[in-house]
């Protein structure tokens, strides 16, 4: 039988101790526990960045043929000078042992040389923090207005289950969540760009307008529109459905039962009494849908010729400019990981509970 | 919890409805050489660019092929890599989840730790830079689509395993001396249908989307009939007409793709999930 095995447990799930154990070792054990799993969490997040680490190394290396051309592309060797290939043989010890390749590649990266991308002749890192702004701008709005719209339609969907309003967005956010987001971006950009020509059709600002102030923030925001309503009408449903499920759970408990008798609002038990418990799961979800946010952007960006990392990635990948092609997806996984770790932290803060129970 | 996979989808409207579309999509995959007179790289006798006529139903592309014929050899190309996913990546889902959760101990710790971190990859990062240099067929990129996908599936498997495996009847077995492996087949497999099935519902789909991207980066197999390459040729022409009936199509035979899946898997989800099972009449959480 199960249990044999386990401690015993109190009606509260409590595990009993013997008396003499006290409170002071329970909290001592349950604080253990909290840095071993953050330890171990840490590890998950060390382990897959050490795991793209060594497939950006391995994955030329692989390939058939001179090593040195799968690391910079046929092409890039056209235009190569002898002494800019011995510089590069040499920087990456490729004359040495895989091993020592290996090492002089990460001392290389921690030294933030991400390689020399040719087409663009300059530093792959250069490269790509000109064009990574733009990537957060879209990304970063994304987010944020996808999760606020989300709660918003899922507390008003939830309170009317099963009324008109309710069926209604249901069924379209699911239809809009099975859009993939590329064709979104090209669907709007065909109908408010071609056809109503209410959008311009490429780029992230108005060239040479010598606009500065207000005026440079509307036209961001000008082009910015199109390629964010892609995203947020793609996104929206993960946070929209979250919020529907728990707000249909939480408006059967008696809590709610007890605001309503008190006499509270229709709005003050939405937002301030149901609502509210959303607010984890979907900053969980959130957190979680990171890196599809990000590379929904990327595609989005590539149909929008919106001048962020993924139409780069697209330009990369077209002329085969393998240094930069790793060095984006390198960037990217940094910028996932780094900000899945944000949310798990700011998680355990949102919800005591994360860090002590379990 | 016994849940009727087929019952619960095709007693929902939502589940119904997306039933009927990956079903006329199948359809047209399976029966694709007659419904068309070309073949999908045929250059035909038309002018590039024509209209929609009564030869060409959505006209024919740059290259004088039909762009009706690349519509339906692009969905057997889509189905092929959805199909294969979800059997390769529900296969090791269950080989390495319900092990886990049987065996337990260092095995399952092992396994798990895997899982976490390889949940933790950005999996469609990693695809597209092995995609980059490999330029995957068909079949290399079902198996690099399932090397990524299955662990969220293990995860879950192994969760439903360790509370079936808890049950009266798996212990009534184990009494009377059946071993791991006839416990696996004969008790718990039979019992992660539903489960296993939602999960392979959510590969498949996340497999058409992969598909599609890869190919409208242009890193797949050059010579593959794809959905996604059509749409990024056809991008190109915007400044034509031939938007209508080149890029819109496509792009919503992918959608309709997309949109049946989800729409069986949300059925599906739903019906499995306790809380919003509680329901007076049909489960869709209201629908």
């Amino acid at each position: 039988m199960a249990g044999a095995d386990l401690s015993m447990e109190d009606l509260y799930k409590r595990s009993l101790e013997s008396p003499m154990g006290g409170l002071k070792n329970q909290r001592v054990t349950a604080i253990a526990g909290a840095l071993l799993r953050r330890a171990s969490f840490f590890t998950n997040y060390a382990i897959a960045f050490a795991l793209i680490l060594v497939l950006n190394f391995t994955l030329p290396r692989l390939m058939p043929g001179d090593p040195f051309q799968a690391i910079y592309g046929e092409e890039a060797l056209l235009a190569m000078t002898p002494q800019l290939k011995a510089q590069l043989v040499e920087r990456l010890a490729l004359d040495q042992s895989m091993g020592q390749q290996f090492v002089a590649y990460i001392l290389a990266l921690a030294g933030g040389d991400l390689g020399h991308s040719y087409y663009y002749n300059q530093p792959v890192l250069a490269v790509i923090l000109d064009f990574l702004p733009w990537t957060l701008l879209l990304t970063g709005s994304a987010l944020v207005l996808s999760t606020l719209l989300g709660l918003f339609l899922g507390v008003e969907s939830g309170y009317r289950r099963g009324r008109r309003l309710d069926k209604a967005l249901l069924a379209g956010l699911m239809f809009l969540n099975g859009f993939p987001d590329f064709f979104m971006g090209i669907v709007l950009l065909l109908v408010f760009g071609v056809v109503l020509g209410l959008i311009p059709l490429s780029g992230a600002l108005t060239p040479y307008s010598g606009l500065s102030g207000l005026p440079l923030a509307l036209d961001i925001l000008h082009h910015l529109l199109a390629p964010l309503a892609a995203l947020v009408l793609v996104r929206v449903t993960s946070a929209y459905l979250l919020t529907r499920n728990t707000m249909i759970t939480t408006l059967k408990e008696n809590f709610i039962l007890a605001a309503k008798a008190k006499g509270c609002s229709e709005g003050q038990i939405k937002y301030r009494h149901a609502g509210r418990n959303s607010l984890l799961p979907v900053v969980t979800a959130t957190g979680l849908s990171i890196p599809q946010m990000v590379t929904g952007a990327l595609f989005v960006e590539i149909v929008f010729s919106y001048p962020g990392v993924g139409s780069l990635l697209y330009n990369s990948l077209l002329t085969r400019d393998y240094p930069l092609i790793q060095g984006i997806l390198l960037m990217v996984t940094v910028v996932v990981l780094v900000g899945n770790l944000l949310v798990d932290l700011l998680y355990s803060r949102l919800d005591p509970r994360v860090s002590h129970a379990r | 919890m016994h849940v009727s996979v087929w019952r619960e989808v095709a007693g929902s409207n939502l589940g119904r409805a997306g039933l009927l579309l990956i079903g006329a999509m199948v359809l047209l995959a399976i029966f694709a050489p007659i419904l068309t007179p070309y073949a999908p790289r045929e250059n035909t006798s038309t002018p590039a660019f024509s209209r929609p006529s009564e030869d060409h139903w959505l006209g024919t592309n740059d290259a004088r092929q039909d762009i009706w014929t690349q519509l339906l050899y692009g969905a057997r190309t889509s189905l092929s890599v959805a199909f294969g996913v979800a059997l390769l990546s529900g296969f090791i889902s269950v080989l390495i989840g319900g092990t886990a959760a049987i065996f337990g101990g260092l095995y399952d710790r092992f396994w798990m730790r895997v899982v976490d971190a390889t949940v933790a990859i950005p999996d469609v990062i990693v695809i597209i830079l092995v995609a980059a240099y490999l330029r995957p067929n068909v079949f290399f990129m079902i198996l690099l689509l399932s090397a990524l996908s299955w662990p969220g599936g293990a995860r879950v498997i192994r969760a439903q395993t360790l509370t079936l495996k808890e049950r009266m009847h798996v212990s009534a077995s184990r009494t009377f001396g059946a071993g791991p492996s006839h416990i696996l087949l004969h008790h718990i497999i039979p019992d992660l249908g539903p489960v296993l099935v939602a999960t392979m519902i959510q590969d498949a789909r996340r497999a058409v989307f992969m598909e599609a991207g890869l190919s409208f980066l242009g890193i797949s197999d050059p010579s593959m009939m794809s959905w996604g390459k059509m749409m990024q040729y056809a991008r190109v022409f915007t400044y034509l007409e031939v938007w209508k009936w080149w890029l819109l199509p496509t792009g919503i035979a992918l959608s309709i793709t997309l949109i049946g899946l989800s729409f069986i898997g949300f059925a599906l989800e739903s019906a499995l999930d306790p809380r919003l099972r509680e329901r007076e009449k049909g489960h869709d959480g209201g629908i």
